[in-house]
């Protein structure tokens, strides 16, 4: 797309509903990189290696950078600050995924969701970058630097563990099939979706899974796994709607403890 | 983050070098120039520095622990960001470190292993608990001030691998010490819960501060010679010195109290007068009855076996440790 | 008993503290256990030459500059990444730095060794003296 050519520029020239929708992909997007973000920096100082450590926990300052540079949109459209709406919310107004609020697990675990999550992660960014809403444009070019070295760290990480001694592969087999139906879960159907796509805002959660499971499936071949089929997996929906796992309870507690001991005053 | 306070060994007994290749070494240094790994050196002087680099790396990477405590709970963005780069720069330092002390002939493994045995000491303020938000901010502004004196000092130092790592590590420190200044001024002049935090993460921390550069050092031919060989860089009462006159007044701007009545500037003399910390509890704690020391020994030793499988998955038998470069 | 910590990570880590006599005894790492060593170059610049920035531990060449690339590249911004393993890097360590020593009368491959105009004036002058006679 041409870049002067946006359909909109800004959200005052949207419907009300698609308004609505725009605010529903960026909450279940902040929302996921927020938690995960958080999930992946329980990692530092205790990762697997030094260098691993480091790497790792660069990521995962990155998803938090692009979980509040999302807040911010929404609050330009609107909502509060990304401060307030991050760490204030009930659990039931979050909209991440099943698939970020479980606990950090063994490295098998936390890589292999590293890989699932960010290989949507890029390609929702990418589709992005085609968007007719400018703001999201913009956010999808800021973060493909980000995302490459995302994308890359863990697809190296993946391929070399799932070929590399009988322990690792079968850990990273295992961990894979736990991680299915929850990555499902992260192309749980919005009722915006037709809309979006109509309005050439974002190609929507099925388009995406499509793109993703082949990606996906490629990568995790190559490397010697078995990827489960995709007719056997219920995925693991509901947290687009606000319902979620018992993790995510606890998690927002303990990040919001220190915040909340005086929501009103600076830190 | 690092202090003075580590205790050079006495020599067990005198090793009789090289006389000539020994005057060779010692006007080089007198000149001002680096040793390098290669380099001819005195077997005192490669035990010196492997301890002490050693010790600083093992500062780090357990450093990392005490504001890694708070990594999940930090209020806010910002702040959020902030502590999860400052606690991977600790564990980047240690990497940076680790490799200097390498390059004069301890592998890796072999310091961890001393580490978690009890045998290689680090840092003695670590050893204490992060207990509120509040003692991560104090770490960072005055535990990190304390740390970039001695290490500015060091990196003025002899040898070339530890030098050109601390010149890295002191830049990254200034973020620290602007982060954690930033971090107390928010809470000093914050709401009346935020200032008695910082009031009473000061009181807690004030004793280790106090303990974190060491105890006098005795004037001996051995600290001479490390220092006429610069590997101790400066004494620890006039590092302790230099902290007290640049930061005391910067806590009092804040209306903080030191917990310390005979804390005060001697006009005449223009040095600080303190109550004596207690150098027993100093012992006590190094040796391994601190508050927190079997925690973090404990902690280090499961994220090393945690990641084991990790590690041996990838890991090439065939191929030979190389000491690194630099 | 597990350690009950301040840091919810550690709590939840679920680790026994080691008992002090044993842990003397520990041996958690075995040699190579955090995997060989790298050399890491960079370039700061385009145009520039790429520099020898430190050194760090990786499985093979890929990883190293996987990992490189956040320990050497997230504070200031780089280039390129270039990666060796440190076995491969040739120097010569004994008296290395006297074949260095330059000697300062090889003028001959200076710009200041070569001094010509007194000639050029001198023939000037007397090719003068030549054509005006």
């Amino acid at each position: 797309m041409n870049v002067n050519e946006y359909k909109y520029n800004s959200h005052t020239e949207m419907s009300d509903e698609l308004t609505s929708g725009v605010k529903d992909l960026l909450f279940k997007m902040a929302d996921d990189e927020l938690i995960l973000g958080h999930r992946n920096s329980e990692w530092t100082g205790l990762g697997p290696i030094l260098e691993e450590d480091i790497a790792f926990s660069s990521m995962a300052q990155d998803k938090l950078g692009q979980a509040q540079a999302i807040y911010n949109l929404l609050n330009q459209m609107g909502e509060q600050d990304a401060d307030t709406l991050a760490f204030t919310r009930n659990e039931n107004e979050y909209k991440c995924c099943h698939f970020v609020e479980y606990p950090i697990g063994e490295y098998d675990f936390s890589l292999m969701r590293h890989f699932l999550f960010d290989a949507a992660e890029a390609l929702r960014y990418n589709s992005l970058l085609n968007s007719s809403y400018k703001p999201l444009s913009d956010l999808a070019k800021k973060f493909r630097g980000e995302l490459r070295y995302h994308t890359l760290h863990s697809e190296v990480w993946i391929e070399q563990l799932s070929r590399a001694t009988e322990e690792s592969k079968a850990r990273m087999q295992s961990a894979l099939n736990e991680c299915m139906p929850l990555a499902l879960g992260i192309f749980e159907p919005s009722k915006y979706d037709d809309l979006l796509l109509q309005e050439g805002v974002f190609t929507g959660e099925e388009n995406l899974k499509s793109g993703w499971y082949e990606h996906i499936q490629n990568i995790l071949t190559n490397s010697g796994l078995k990827v489960p089929d995709l007719s056997s997996i219920t995925p693991s929906f509901g947290g687009r709607n606000g319902y979620h796992t018992e993790y995510l309870k606890p998690l927002l507690d303990e990040m919001c403890e220190v915040y909340k001991i005086d929501p009103e005053a600076e830190w | 983050m690092y202090g003075g306070g580590n205790i050079f060994e006495k020599p067990e007994n005198e090793i009789q070098e090289d006389p000539v290749k020994l005057a060779e070494f010692e006007a080089r240094i007198l000149a001002g120039e680096k040793i390098e790994p290669t380099d001819w050196m005195p077997k005192e002087y490669r035990k010196q520095l492997i301890r002490m680099i050693e010790q600083h790396a093992h500062s780090e990477i357990i450093g990392a622990l005490p504001e890694g405590t708070w990594i999940t709970r930090a209020p806010g963005f910002r702040r959020k960001l902030a502590l999860m780069a400052k606690v991977q720069d600790e564990v980047g330092h240690a990497q940076l470190l680790y490799s200097a002390a390498e390059t004069l002939g301890k592998p890796r493994e072999e310091m961890i292993n001393d580490l978690i045995s009890g045998k290689s000491k680090y840092s003695n303020v670590f050893n204490y608990p992060a207990v509120t938000w509040a003692d991560t901010a104090v770490i960072a502004w005055l535990i990190d001030a304390g740390a970039i004196i001695n290490q500015v000092a060091n990196s003025k130092g002899s040898y070339g691998p530890y030098c050109r790592a601390l010149e890295r590590i002191c830049q990254e420190e200034s973020f620290h010490l602007k982060y954690g200044h930033d971090n107390v001024v928010f809470l000093a002049t914050g709401t009346p819960k935020q200032r008695q935090m910082v009031q009473e993460a000061l009181n807690r921390w004030w004793p280790p501060i106090m303990h974190f550069f060491g105890p006098s050092d005795k004037i001996s031919v051995h600290t001479e010679t490390l220092m006429r060989w610069k590997v101790k860089m400066a004494s620890n009462d006039d590092m302790r010195q230099k902290f007290l006159d640049m930061y005391v007044p910067k806590i009092w701007d804040l209306g903080l109290t030191i917990p310390d009545p005979k804390l005060r500037k001697n006009e005449e003399t223009g040095v600080w007068e303190y109550t004596e910390p207690d150098w027993n509890e100093f012992k006590r704690v190094i040796n391994g009855d601190g508050p927190c020391n079997a925690e973090r020994l404990a902690v280090r030793k499961m994220a090393e076996e945690k990641g084991k499988w990790v590690r041996e998955a990838l890991l090439n038998r065939n191929e030979m440790y190389s000491v690194p470069l630099s | 008993m597990p350690i009950k910590s301040i840091d919810p990570r550690i709590t939840r880590a679920n680790i026994e503290i080691q008992n002090k006599e044993t842990s003397k005894e520990n041996k958690v790492l075995e040699k190579l256990d955090h995997w060989q060593t790298y050399e890491v170059f960079a370039q700061n610049k385009r145009g520039e030459h790429y520099s020898h920035v430190g050194s760090l531990h990786a499985p093979n060449p890929e990883m190293a500059w996987i990992l490189a690339k956040e320990q050497f590249g997230r504070r200031n911004k780089i280039t390129g990444i270039w990666i060796t393993k440190t076995s491969d890097i040739f120097s010569v360590t004994e008296n290395e730095e006297e074949m260095f020593e330059l000697n300062s009368e090889k003028i001959y491959r200076e710009a200041g060794g070569y001094k010509v105009m007194d000639r050029i004036n001198k023939f000037k002058k007397e090719n003068k003296k030549i054509s005006e006679k």
